[in-house]
């Protein structure tokens, strides 16, 4: 791997203090509060110093990350590697929901209504031709053609989007009927894996976003980029194994 | 050399895999016996093992850090070179065999003693005993009742199994002298049994950590002849 | 200059933001741990208004600061990142603002943690926090205790992510495999266990937060949940991160053993493939060795025995390259190597105790009681303890360009070997006769006060030598002399190629290697650059 010359200066950014520091008051700081303490003046104010923080250290970052060329090369390996880590997460609640059905005495144990499958079947086409636009897109960018390049990456943001409406007009048809997040058993396990998954497509989505805002100035990283596709891709596998345990099942 | 180290290496581990399943193979359907003995022999023999495990390694660095000290201040090192591929895989393989003998060794003679802790003797006594923070409560056949304070009282010279389940959080009943301890729990029942032979008062403790009187919750297992223990189950019936 | 500092992204200088957290970390977790003792002098309240209530908090904070904040980051983060790169020819890592992020995630973790100090309802939960005490009983706000673990772990997952990029990748050009350093092989293991684990101990404890404040019934047993499902989730990570400390630590002992006695590791190849990759694998597949006594079904506490005893192999190995590195060698002591040496011994007594916790039915017995503690005190809270001050001391000159006292290092070792041997041994003893862990009080065995109290004085002077030791470093950085260019006469990178201390971008040029150059060999070689 070659790098170039040496600078003889210490490298410095703002951003990584600046987000760690917004997490800390948006997430454990807030949290606590509103939960713990419940007080939720005092998290509304934490949550109003963090989510700014997180912001800024975001956008300073991205802007910072796709205008800087060097030393970018790794993120293509180094994402599969953060995705081990990522999977890891999806089997635990995969297993913590084995655990959970195969010692239960009947499943679904009482108060589950039926869950269809049509709409989770409609879900499916939706992300895999997401993952599939995204790479039209990703091979517009390589022919250098940047407004074809944007035009697949909003098509592929619309249909995240699309899926993500789906989930929440299923979560609230399930909801009005009594199956909440701690009804029982099968309710638990249901939010957490396909709550989880969605976050993740939610994620995706503004990972999308910070590629997209840049591409309009005609400003397109490739390694940021293919980074953000295998990202997306693996999100989408994730899916299939969502709707064969939950739904199929 | 390296098909005369790979060849030691296979018989090595054949004697291993092989020998040792015949020592645990009439275990099974004994009847019981007090494995407090057990323990103590297994015991024993285990500090001897890694006794003398960890003496061989001692020793072998201490007489190194002492004989191989600098002499002269540009001296280095004269250790072996490991350029063949034979001293490389011997030196992995031949000590790996012999910590493996040992781990089965050691293996053996726990799972031994583990199915003599865990075979319940078919005259047990049964007691239920109830964990809450920050107390238990013994329920015997007859329907006697005791708790923490007034101690687990049973009857010298009979087995007693405890069938255990908690009402809240976890907690673990351990008896120090019979050298069993097990974990209670809601939604499962859990067992231990032990066989007291001696007269008189042991502690028994919680030992999973419980909230903030996980220390109070203690007492005692009060062994009584067969006589005091019916006059006593009499008294606290009901 | 703060600019430079509070928002570096250069390997060297996060690395000293883990060094200097981690510290903190240590140092309050070990004042605690001073006040526990005190505590546990006498039977009843020893120290004045402190009930059952402070001593839970005291040992839940200890535990998980010790771990989690210390050693951890002091192995993996600060160790790791002011080597790794150095040793392996690197300008820095490959993403350095996700590591400059780490750190920050590390920092306010630590945060978090002492802001128990002052909150109402610290949580009392200990650093284990199982369920159902800490989701549905406990009064404490457990959701501190979750956060702490999340901005760890995704700190911990982002610098796997980025070291094991960096060692992949940016290995200076001719650098082979089998020439890496050992440390770096060992930070290689480590970080994949954290890789993999690490999201597990996330989503356990995530599910715990869950439970307890948005009412899912994971470990409701009456909603169809499950109370060992935690149990089993976070000893799934919990045991393989034994090994994330155990493995650096090893590390940190080869390279100076190596070092002063000038000597290339004994069977080098077998330590690598078998002893850190074999300790990778097995290590996987032992954790239900923290459940011999929690209910499981009796097969699989038997299996997991087996498998428990079988992780003597790999270590073996490691063992047996570490005392071989000595034999025929040219030995010189320094602060750092008498910590490394000690430790032969204190790796032997710490891990040599874990077999009979290794065999369910001695277990049995003594899970839970002072015999486990002073078991993982031995190898955890002094041997890994131990590898991060020899690692200071070693790499002192390196990273500061000055000299520390030797002789006040001396007495500190001293000091402190001393110490520990006295505070822990007693503890072996009386948890052998059923010294329950995790108690306030101990009225049940009036007969253990003069060990407890044994004890007490041991960590006392344990004390007394970590302060010489803190007034070593601080005075020394500032006021010591001027180190000579490669003190210990290695032949690795960061001393034959660098200055003390190394510059922004590390190397004025990119060294290039030869395949005849190792970093454990002694004999003067030739080296080209790039
Ligand atoms: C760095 C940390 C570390 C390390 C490396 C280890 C290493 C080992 N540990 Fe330990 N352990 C802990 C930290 C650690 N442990 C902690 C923190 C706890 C308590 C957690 C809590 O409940 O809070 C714990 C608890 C613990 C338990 C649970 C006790 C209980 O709660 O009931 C067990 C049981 O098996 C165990 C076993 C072992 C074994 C077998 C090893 C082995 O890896 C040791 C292997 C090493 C050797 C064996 C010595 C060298 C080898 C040789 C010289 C070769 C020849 C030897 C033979 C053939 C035997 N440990
Ligand atoms: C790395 C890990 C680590 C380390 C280093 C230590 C170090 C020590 N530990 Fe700890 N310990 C644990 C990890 C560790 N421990 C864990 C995981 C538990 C289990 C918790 C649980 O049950 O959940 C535990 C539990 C535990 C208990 C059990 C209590 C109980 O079960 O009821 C006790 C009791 O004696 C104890 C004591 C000590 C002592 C005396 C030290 C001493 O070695 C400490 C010495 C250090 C100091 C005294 C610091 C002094 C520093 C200075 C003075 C510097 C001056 C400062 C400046 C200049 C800024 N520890
Ligand atoms: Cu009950 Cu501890
Ligand atoms: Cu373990």
């Amino acid at each position: 791997m070659a790098q170039s010359h040496v600078e003889h200066h210490w490298e410095y950014s703002y951003y990584p203090l600046i987000l760690a520091a917004g997490i800390f008051f948006a997430v454990p700081l807030a949290f606590a509060s509103m939960f713990q303490y419940e007080n939720g003046l005092m998290a509304a104010i934490f949550a109003g110093i963090g989510v700014p923080l997180i912001v800024i250290g975001i956008a300073g970052w991205t802007a910072e990350g796709i205008s800087d060329k060097q030393g970018q090369g790794y993120a293509v390996s180094g994402i599969p590697i953060f995705i081990v880590s990522e999977a890891m997460i999806f089997l635990c609640l995969f297993i913590s929901y084995w655990m959970l059905r195969l010692s239960a005495p009947e499943w679904p144990p009482e108060g589950s209504p039926e869950i269809g499958v049509g709409l989770p079947i409609i879900m499916t086409f939706v992300l895999v031709a997401s993952s599939f636009t995204y790479h039209f897109g990703e091979i517009k960018m390589e022919a250098e053609d940047g407004s074809g390049f944007i035009k697949w990456l909003i098509i592929s943001m619309v249909l995240g989007t699309v899926f993500l409406l789906m989930t929440g007009y299923e979560y609230n048809h399930l909801l009005s009927q009594g199956f909440g997040w701690g009804t029982n058993a099968k309710s638990t396990a249901f939010y957490s894996i396909t709550g989880f998954h969605a976050s993740h497509v939610l994620v995706g989505l503004c990972i999308f976003l910070t590629v997209l805002i840049p591409a309009f100035a005609g400003n397109i990283n490739q390694t940021f980029v293919k980074s953000a596709g295998i990202y997306w891709h693996f999100v989408d596998i994730v899916w299939f194994f969502v709707v064969s345990q939950i739904y199929l099942w | 050399m390296i098909n005369r180290v790979l060849l030691l290496a296979a018989i090595v581990g054949i004697i291993v895999f092989g020998v040792l399943p015949v020592g645990a193979e009439d275990e099974v359907k004994r009847a019981f016996t007090d494995h407090t003995e057990e323990f103590h022999k297994v015991w024993v023999h285990l500090l001897w093992d890694i006794g003398i495990i960890g003496g061989i390694f001692l020793i072998l660095s201490i007489y190194f850090m002492f004989a191989y000290r600098r002499k002269r201040d540009d001296q280095i090192g004269n250790g072996p070179k490991f350029t063949t591929m034979g001293m490389i895989l011997g030196w992995a393989l031949i000590p790996s065999f012999i910590f493996m003998a040992d781990d089965f060794y050691l293996s053996a003679q726990g799972w031994k003693l583990w199915i003599d802790q865990r075979t319940v003797p078919e005259n047990a006594m049964e007691v239920e005993v109830t964990g809450q923070m920050w107390g238990w409560e013994f329920e015997y056949e007859n329907g006697a009742i005791s708790d923490n304070d007034e101690g687990l009282v049973v009857p010298e010279g009979r087995p007693v199994v405890l069938r255990m389940k908690s009402d809240d959080v976890v907690h673990s009943f351990f008896i120090p002298r019979y050298r069993i301890k097990e974990d209670l729990m809601p939604g499962r029942v859990t067992y231990l049994w032990f066989y007291p032979k001696d007269k008189g008062e042991h502690v028994f403790t919680c030992t999973e950590f419980c909230g903030t009187n996980h220390s109070e919750m203690w007492g005692k297992v009060k062994v009584v002849s067969q006589e005091e223990f019916d006059e006593w189950s009499e008294k606290n019936k009901g | 200059m703060i600019k430079e500092w509070l928002f570096t992204t250069d390997h060297k200088r996060v690395g000293i933001l883990y060094l200097v957290g981690s510290l903190a970390a240590f140092a309050v977790a070990g004042i605690v741990a001073l006040l526990i003792r005190w505590e546990l002098t006498g039977i009843g309240e020893t120290i004045g208004g402190v009930g059952p209530d402070d001593y839970n908090f005291w040992l839940y904070f200890h535990g998980a600061a010790m771990i989690l904040a210390f050693l951890i980051p002091g192995l993996t983060g600060f160790l790791a990142n002011y080597l790794v790169p150095l040793m392996i020819g690197a300008h820095d890592v490959a993403f350095p603002r996700v590591n400059a992020f780490s750190v920050w995630l590390f920092w306010f973790a630590i945060v978090i943690a002492l802001l128990s100090f002052v909150i109402p309802d610290p949580p009392d939960i200990m650093w284990t926090g199982y369920p159902p005490y800490s989701s549905e009983f406990s009064p404490g706000n457990t959701a501190f205790y979750v956060f702490t673990v999340h901005l760890i772990g995704f700190s911990s997952i982002l610098g796997a992510v980025n070291f094991l990029c960096t060692v992949i990748y940016m290995r200076a050009p001719g650098m082979k495999w089998n020439q890496l350093n050992f440390f770096v092989w060992t930070i290689l293991g480590a970080f994949v266990i954290q890789l993999i684990f690490v999201p597990v101990l996330a989503s356990s404890v995530t599910l715990l937060l869950t439970d307890k404040y948005f009412g899912t019934a994971f470990f409701v047993p009456a909603n169809g949940g499950d109370v060992l499902l935690y149990q089993n989730l976070f000893w799934f990570y919990s045991h393989p991160a034994v090994y994330v400390i155990l493995l650096p630590a090893v590390g940190v002992m080869m390279e100076i053993i190596s070092n002063m006695s000038k000597n290339p590791i004994f069977n080098y190849k077998a330590a690598v493939y078998g002893g850190v990759w074999g300790v990778v694998v097995l290590g996987s597949d032992v954790w239900v060795h923290h459940l011999y006594t929690s209910g499981l079904a009796d097969w699989i506490r038997i299996g997991m025995m087996v498998t428990t005893l079988i992780i003597s192999i790999p270590i073996g190995l490691l063992i047996i390259s570490l005392v071989g590195t000595l034999f025929r060698g040219s030995i010189k002591y320094s602060t750092g190597m008498l910590y490394a040496t000690s430790n032969l011994f204190l790796i032997l007594v710490g891990g040599l105790t874990g077999i009979p916790l290794a065999m369910t039915s001695l277990t049995l017995h003594l899970a839970e009681t002072y015999f486990v503690m002073a078991h993982f005190h031995f190898i955890m809270g002094i041997m890994a303890t131990f590898a991060v001050f020899a690692g200071i001391y070693h790499w002192f000159p390196k990273m500061t360009g000055r000299m520390y006292s030797e002789k006040l290092g001396v007495i500190g070792f001293v000091l402190n070997f001393v110490g520990v041997n006295l505070t822990f041994w007693p503890l072996f003893y009386i948890g052998f006769l059923g010294m329950p862990r995790r108690y306030y009080d101990y009225a049940m065995f009036p007969e253990f006060e003069p060990f407890q109290v044994m004890a007490t004085v041991g960590a006392i002077v344990v004390a007394v030598s970590m302060a010489l030791n803190f007034y070593n470093w601080i005075v020394s950085a500032i006021f010591g002399e001027k180190a000579p260019e490669n003190p210990w006469g290695s032949n690795s990178l960061e001393w034959t190629h660098c200055q003390s201390p190394p510059g922004p971008g590390n190397f004025p040029k990119l060294p290039k290697v030869s395949s005849k150059w190792h970093p454990h060999e002694y004999k003067p070689q030739v080296i080209e650059w790039v």
